[in-house]
């Protein structure tokens, strides 16, 4: 029994390692391919040491910033999805979905239209809506009926996420210069973002790392109910406020940085259970690489279908994730967390 | 029956009497609360009319007028009742007339048609999937509508294009949710999460047309994302307009079948109902009225869940109220028009938004009642 537990651990180290190796792969090919006058050739001549200031100019300045923060981007939207989905014990729990997004999308478009427009003041604006748009669903969530059913604390989400939609679309309507900042925004891209905005991030990142090694643990008891976590020794509630902090910095950084993307949440943490099995730790570690594949794999292709222009990346998310969600949904016994 | 007094039962005597030929023994008493119309005249065959309806379906239409008045002389040149009646009449001012006739008086005509044609096919697809929340807007029916429609307006632009394409995109998108949702059964919530996801599908590819296209034909395209009866087209309506006429007609065919299907399939089939056929005549022309309301307004959410909602209230549970919900969705789209048009002056909100902020905490309220509250 040991020894077969011993090979499986093995199998999923190699299926990580693997993982990260696709990741450098895409995130090379996401280097070589997209915006800019430059052919992959030609980017690849000048990354194996080439002279060729227009490529360098492309590949470090254009292509190379858009990749790390994709990298980022997905980092953040699986590992918050993860957790989630598992303070929620629910399957179907996605940012996107759930209205968090909508909400530090909302509180955006809000300080946009106050006037601001500084880069620090867009981040912290965008988790606190986040935080508060985490807050009213989990607040659904424990009212009475809707948590023990995931489907329906979707449907809330849903019309949580609508709601703030037409209020974000009422605020616009007053102040066309912020329409004009916002409506781009909002679609979801990595295109024209800038290395600042990354850089901001940057130490709530940090904080977030740290809460979640602290967590992972208590987290995973918390699986087994709420009873048995605490006779392990964990505070549960502490436990759910911390991951929820966590939850808000996390995609209210991803948010400022790429506006709203739906269904990454959803679906990288479903494709790592099917990895890493049901413990959450496991599960996190394989969110690490697969939300980058995902965001990066989803930015080349919206870089590449309709070229010269662009699609934006959140359609191509939501094209790709409502399939899963379905699948999710026509499961006939819902996976339960 | 009802325990009746001397009068009416030596009457109920006399009748049956007369009546002798007919199978059954004893004429039947109206239930409590209703009315037989027309038992002598037509081979004894009569209509039960229920007094509440009456009542309810009236003072929605009165409701109705109001509003229609309301929305009339309210705008950015306020009129008095008197001149919009007389501007109505073709008398008077012309400037006036040209207000009235011209520009405000089609776009309550639409407003009037879309919001019954959104509820009507709201109460005919919640009554289907016997779920109060499966309205075809949140089961991904109206964004199927609303991407067919763009792609009408991004590529070809035809003015009857958009009602086919609307059509050819409602079926599509109901037969997607239908279809995907097929194993888990129409009843209970996963079936509407089937019906977000193909919405969100479809809401994605119209992000994407309209992300592609010039800027100039994206702001045409713009109503149709929102929901607005800024930019509707006079064939459209005509369409809907017959349309509407057509399918509350049918609905109203229907309605007896709609009561039955309430229950479940086997009682359904056991009262004489076959449900199957029932169930496809009723999705069918649910999605046409979506289509066609969609083709002339955009995709106005939460009308075909709060519209229904409120017949549901006036009305006493023993059938659905497929007048009443047509007549108040008529008459929510016109009040929400109205207050997108005058609450923000000089702006002037679109429709969809005006819905959305009153019907999206709504939706949540009902999402947070306990279980038992289903259509």
């Amino acid at each position: 029994m040991k020894v077969f537990a011993r090979a499986q651990r093995l199998n999923q180290r190699t299926l990580l390692l693997c993982l990260l190796t696709a990741l450098v792969a895409v995130s090379l090919v996401s280097l070589l391919v997209g915006a800019g006058n430059v052919s992959p050739s030609q980017a690849l001549s000048m990354l194996l040491g080439g002279e060729d200031s227009e490529a360098y100019f492309v590949v470090w300045e254009l292509r190379a910033p858009r990749t790390l923060m994709g990298i980022a981007v997905g980092m953040a939207l699986g590992v918050s999805g993860a957790l989630l989905q598992a303070v929620a014990r629910n399957p179907l729990a996605e940012p996107g979905l759930l209205g968090v997004s909508a909400g530090a999308a909302f509180a955006v478009a809000l300080a946009l239209v106050l006037g601001a427009s500084a880069a620090t003041l867009r981040i912290s604006v965008a988790q606190l809506g986040a935080l508060i748009g985490c807050l009213c669903v989990l607040g659904v969530a424990r009212w009475r009926g809707v948590g023990n059913d995931p489907i329906r604390l979707v449907l809330a989400g849903a019309a949580f996420s609508a709601l703030l939609g037409a209020m974000t679309s009422l605020m616009l309507l007053f102040d066309q210069r912020s329409s004009d900042e916002v409506r781009f925004w909002v679609i979801g891209s990595l295109a024209g973002r800038r290395l600042e905005d990354l850089l901001a991030v940057l130490p709530s990142a940090v904080v977030c790392s740290v809460l979640i090694a602290l967590i992972a643990r208590p987290l995973s008891a918390l699986a087994l109910g709420e009873r048995m976590a605490s006779g392990l020794g964990h505070h549960p509630q502490l436990i759910r406020a911390l991951v929820v902090l966590c939850v808000a910095l996390l995609v209210g950084a991803a948010t400022a940085i790429a506006g709203p993307i739906i269904f990454v949440g959803l679906v990288v943490p479903f494709i790592a259970r099917a990895f890493a099995g049901p413990d959450i730790r496991r599960t996190l570690w394989f969110c690490l690489p697969i939300g980058p594949l995902i965001i990066l794999a989803a930015d080349i292709i919206s870089r590449v279908v309709v070229a010269p222009s662009e699609l934006p990346l959140g359609v191509l998310t939501a094209l790709c994730g409502a399939p899963v969600l379905i699948a999710a949904v026509r499961a006939r016994r819902l996976p339960t967390l | 029956m009802r325990p009746s007094g001397l009068k009416s039962d030596v009457r109920n005597r006399r009748e049956h009497r007369k009546n002798s030929t007919a199978a059954d023994d004893e004429p039947v008493q109206p239930p409590a609360g209703c009315w037989r119309w027309g038992e002598r005249k037509i081979n004894g065959a009569s209509v039960l009319v229920e007094r509440r309806a009456v009542w309810v379906n009236s003072a929605l239409m009165v409701a109705l007028v109001c509003a229609a008045i309301a929305y009339l002389c309210l705008g950015s040149l306020t009129l008095m009742p008197g001149e919009v009646i007389i501007a109505l009449a073709g008398q008077g001012d012309m400037m006036t007339g040209f207000m009235v006739q011209e520009l405000r008086l089609p776009r309550l005509v639409a407003a009037c048609l879309t919001g019954g044609a959104f509820a009507l096919a709201g109460i005919l697809m919640q009554t289907l999937a016997r779920n109060r929340l499966a309205t075809p807007g949140i089961i991904g029916i109206d964004n199927g509508a609303t991407a067919f429609a763009v792609a009408s307006v991004v590529g070809v632009s035809v003015s009857l294009a958009p009602s086919a394409m609307a059509l050819t995109g409602a079926v599509t998108a109901a037969v997607l949710t239908f279809g995907l949702a097929a194993g888990s059964g129409t009843q209970g919530y996963r079936f509407i999460v089937a019906g977000i996801g193909v919405g969100a599908v479809f809401g994605a590819i119209t992000q994407l047309m309209l992300a592609r296209v010039a800027i100039d034909t994206a702001n045409a395209a713009y109503p149709w994302t929102v929901g607005s009866l800024n930019a509707r087209s006079g064939g459209s309506v005509q369409l809907l307009g017959i349309g509407l006429a057509l399918g509350f007609v049918a609905s109203l065919a229907l309605a007896r079948s709609l009561t039955i299907l309430r229950f479940s399939e086997a009682t359904a089939n056991g009262l004489g109902v076959n449900a199957k056929v029932r169930r496809i005549q009723i999705l069918l022309l649910s999605v046409v009225l979506t289509a066609l309301a969609v083709a002339v307004a955009g995709p106005v959410g939460m009308v075909g869940l709060i519209g229904p909602e409120i017949a549901r209230a006036l009305s006493t549970p023993r059938h659905v109220p497929v007048v009443a919900a047509t007549l108040a969705g008529a008459l929510v789209m016109v009040l929400a028009d109205l207050m997108g048009r005058t609450l923000l002056t000089p702006i002037e909100l679109p429709v969809g938004i005006v819905t959305a902020i009153i019907g999206g905490p709504w939706l949540l309220w009902i999402l947070m009642r306990p279980q038992r509250s289903h259509a």
